[in-house]
């Protein structure tokens, strides 16, 4: 499995009053992620609405190993897999980007749905085409 | 399956068997299910995502494509509903 890797620094207001990174801006740093995996297909939000669709996440996990706090480097780790539905699995690793200790884990999925609100069944055509390529480049 | 297709009886026991054990629902049993029971929302609680679930398992068994909400609101309306949709797109000679 390929995972597409991104820096970060952890900043002054993304920590808690005990000094460590507050456990929704996980979320944030898996988005940063995502967005560095999908700009390599063209698969980002304003590309999907190009071909007619959203791409909303309808389910969340992470699970959380060890804090990090203000100024420290991590490395935001992601990948994708496909169900046998018509959904988009992304997976993610926070890592301390010295040390590569496991931060946090997680993992969101996204339906596919027209502009129109209309959700989307099966795959097909250019999309399917964009995130077929996207599937094989994180198999490899 | 051809067989199962042909008799209206037969078909509404394997759906309802079928959505009992694609979505794993532990509180109804197919026996519960009514053919003319809504299977959103008022009905049996299904949501969209458990349509998705079924659209695969579907294909499965009948090799019957639901492309989109659009078909899939008619076709998901009931288990009778959903018969008749698979009779008709069943594919001839199969």
């Amino acid at each position: 499995m390929r995972w597409v890797e991104t820096e970060e620094t952890v900043r002054f207001n993304e920590v808690d009053e005990w000094g460590m990174a507050w456990y929704g801006h996980y979320m944030a740093w898996f988005e940063v992620g995502r967005m560095a995996l999908l700009r390599r297909f063209d698969l980002l939000p304003r590309h999907m609405v190009d071909l007619g669709y959203i791409a909303p996440v309808v389910s969340l996990t992470c699970d959380y190993k060890q804090s990090v706090g203000c100024g420290e480097s991590i490395v935001i780790r992601t990948t994708a897999v496909k169900p046998e539905i018509a959904a988009l699995i992304c997976k993610f690793k926070i890592m301390l980007k010295d040390s590569k200790v496991l931060l946090a884990r997680g993992e969101t999925m996204q339906v596919l749905m027209t502009v129109d609100r209309k959700l989307v069944y099966r795959l097909s055509g250019e999309i399917e085409k964009r995130i077929s390529s996207l599937l094989q480049f994180c198999q490899t | 399956m051809k067989e199962v297709v042909k008799n209206s009886e037969a078909l509404y026991d394997f759906l309802k068997k079928m959505i009992v054990e694609t979505l794993k629902l532990e509180d109804i049993s197919p026996d519960d299910i009514d053919i003319d029971t809504p299977l959103f929302r008022e009905g049996l609680g299904l949501d969209s995502l458990d349509a998705l679930e079924l659209v695969v398992a579907i294909e499965k068994h009948f090799n019957v494509i639901i492309e989109d909400e659009n078909v899939g609101k008619k076709a998901f309306e009931s288990i009778r509903a959903l018969a008749n949709f698979i009779k008709e797109e069943y594919p001839q000679g199969v």
